[in-house]
């Protein structure tokens, strides 16, 4: 298998979960995109699964601590895609100052769980589309490729449903709730990277080396730390990745500000 | 570049699984330095006996309980394309996990601890590798150290194992002493087991790679996932299953087995010329005739329609002959019943009963399933993805089954 079809073999799997979470719900479903690296991938593979004539939404959950640059990679880009975008925000809390300052695990929860449940309420969204991959988290690994969520927006990890042969799922969600559907959850990192390659997707320049330092994974800007790195181009990425010893989330504060913080911020809902 | 080879450990509770796989991370350089960190700091400075289950028990649950709850997979670095570990839960009170987590699975590592006769686990194991049609075990014998890495007593232990896997029918590709918390016989061979002549697991698993990349060649199968209408004309899309095809090549549409000729093979922005398995693609026919999800597309042969079904099912839930069952195969859905119980037994024994009316969870048992509407199938043998199926009760999947 050359290295092309290895990455069509990913690639064929996640279309194939689009078009299944697709036909179950139709314009119930919806594609969070934060404009990061996986985001940005899933939002091409939702493009390719539907021939480019995308009958979905996307959500992006807008906390407005985000880096500046990934504003204006979101206006370029789903304006140059046709992309139907709705913003989301947690406006009552954003009105009450909510920040990383009254505590990381609350933050997260409501400027980004708390405006996914208000954006999923008031359009009626049953299913969403993630680009989680198991390799980013122990937590993220334990999951499903069809994975429900309660109308409290629990997370039953105790209790999931059988899944075969990465070909029939559980695709129905329970009264009340939603689903999470993760049609990534099998890349890893560096397959991501050569996956942008291939395809010439862009990716925020936060990703590429200057002075020694790159973001592996972004998001607040307040929440990020870069990491030390040479690698300022693509191929430079995907030679590091081969040989890092530096976990992709290590710059991510609400990962391991305690221990099992992230389990906790996810059986409540986070992504 | 290519897809690392899948590896489901397996084995009783307590065999050292996640050990296993945790001291396999830590001897090729796969784990990161946070977890190496964590290593030491839970495991104190002594490097001998270093605690690795929780690098794979993420959950609260899993660490204070000592057991794992769920499946999960990691990524395993080597030379090649590396080995994606599958670790499933060993009790069995949790089989719907390890089934889930075995089923992504190329090949098998059972783990079994040397120093006790053949466990209720192993055997539970077995069988579902044999359910499954997972051809490749290699068996580890763990836990040499405890016994001073006596060959009498691996010997012993190898028998008994060998003797069970023999007796359903399947062979193991090789017997491994090794000791997963002292790294015998991982990643090279070992001085203390000096007396064992076979390759240690790694090289093993190599041996794997190899083998598992002859591909036979097949014909063209497409189920239709889902219909699209672009520019005014419909558009089947789906996965291929297997094989290859050409624009303007001829087909047949189940389940009448239709004639028709592919018009265009679409994907994003362009037409192709021709696709192989395993792509994800769009097709327009000559005829646009109307059809469905759950019709197949193929290229050369019959594909019977056909209204009973024998095969052999694992239930996961109870089914009682009054359920209402759905089958699904493929994108095919109808609804079904059990007609007939062959033969049943307990995935977690030895023994084989005749029929009985109901079945219950943990169950394997040959039956004939009776279908509403005629289902296309193929044997399990012949074409993997159309000669395999779920049972659905309600919205969940309640049993997994295989068409011998």
């Amino acid at each position: 298998m050359d290295s092309s079809a290895y990455l069509d073999d990913l690639e064929s799997k996640s279309i194939n979960i689009i078009r299944e979470a697709y036909w179950q719900y139709k314009d119930k479903l919806a594609v969070l995109w934060s404009m990061g690296k996986d985001s940005t991938a899933l939002v091409h593979l939702v493009r390719k699964a539907f021939l480019g004539e995308v009958p979905v939404s996307f959500i992006h959950i807008d906390t407005t601590f985000k880096f500046k640059q990934i504003y204006a990679f979101r206006d370029k880009y789903a304006k140059d895609w046709g992309i139907n975008l709705i913003i989301a925000k947690n406006t009552a809390a954003l009105a009450e100052c909510m920040s990383p300052d009254k505590g990381r695990f609350d933050c997260c929860d409501s400027l980004k769980t708390e405006a996914l449940k208000q954006v999923i309420e008031s359009f009626g969204f049953k299913a969403l589309l993630l680009a989680i991959r198991r390799d980013e988290h122990l937590i993220r690994a334990k999951e499903r490729y069809f994975s429900q969520r309660d109308k409290e927006f629990q997370w039953d990890y105790k209790d999931q449903p059988l899944e075969m042969w990465a070909q029939y799922y559980k695709t129905e969600h329970e009264e009340g709730g939603h689903l999470r559907v993760h049609p990534m959850l099998h890349w890893r990192e560096i397959d991501i990277w050569r996956y942008i390659k291939r395809e010439k997707l862009p990716v925020i320049d936060l990703y590429f080396a200057k002075n020694n330092k790159r973001y592996r994974s972004i998001g607040c800007q307040c929440c990020c730390r870069a990491v030390e790195s040479e690698a300022n181009s693509i191929d430079k990425i995907i030679k590091e990745l081969a040989f890092t010893r530096v976990a992709e989330r290590s710059g991510r504060a609400q990962d391991k500000e305690k221990e099992y913080t992230m389990q906790k911020l996810r059986s409540l809902g986070y992504m | 570049m290519e897809n690392a080879l899948k590896v489901v450990v397996t084995g009783e509770v307590d065999a050292g699984k996640s050990s296993l796989i945790g001291r396999l991370l830590y001897d090729t350089g796969s784990l990161h330095k946070g977890q190496m960190a964590e290593i030491s700091r839970v495991s104190g400075i002594n490097g001998s006996f270093l605690e690795f289950a929780y690098l794979l028990d993420g959950l609260e649950e899993e660490r204070l309980g000592q057991l794992t709850i769920d499946t999960t997979q990691i990524f395993c670095r080597n030379a090649k394309s590396g080995f994606l570990f599958i670790d499933v839960p060993g009790h069995v009170e949790l089989l719907k996990n390890m089934l889930c987590g075995s089923s992504y699975s190329q090949a098998a590592v059972l783990v079994a601890d040397v120093t006790k006769p053949l466990e209720n686990g192993s055997i539970r194991h077995i069988n579902v590798l044999k359910f499954l049609g997972i051809g490749h075990i290699v068996v580890v014998l763990n836990k040499m150290d405890i016994i001073g890495f006596n060959q009498d007593i691996f010997e012993r232990a190898k028998a008994e194992i060998s003797a069970f896997i023999d007796s359903v029918g399947m062979k193991a590709e090789c017997f491994i002493p090794l000791s997963a918390r002292q790294g015998e016989n991982l990643v090279k061979k070992s001085a203390k087991i000096f007396w064992y002549k076979g390759p240690c697991l790694i090289a093993a698993l190599n041996s794997l790679v190899r083998s598992n990349k002859k591909e036979k060649k097949r014909g063209f199968y497409f189920p239709i996932q889902d219909v699209y209408i672009r520019k005014g004309k419909p558009v089947f899309v789906g996965t291929i299953l297997s094989g290859r095809i050409k624009k303007n090549d001829r087909v047949h549409v189940s389940p009448e087995g239709k004639p028709d000729r592919i018009k265009t093979i679409r994907v994003f922005g362009k037409n192709k010329l021709s696709a192989q398995a395993p792509e994800s693609i769009g097709l327009e026919l000559a005829s646009a005739d109307g059809f469905r999800r759950g019709q197949i597309i193929y290229k050369d042969g019959q594909l019977k329609p056909s209204a009973e079904v024998s095969a052999r099912i694992l239930c996961v839930q109870p089914i009682r002959p009054e359920d209402k069952l759905f089958f699904s195969c493929a994108t095919q859905q109808t609804l079904c019943s059990i007609k007939q119980i062959n033969k049943f037994s307990s995935i977690a024994s030895t023994i084989t009963s005749a029929s009985k009316s109901g079945l219950d969870k943990a169950d394997v048992a040959e039956v004939v399933i009776a279908m509403q509407e005629p289902v296309v199938v193929k044997r399990f043998c012949q074409l993997e993805a159309l000669g395999r199926f779920v049972l659905r009760k309600g919205r969940e999947i309640c049993a997994a089954g295989i068409i011998p």
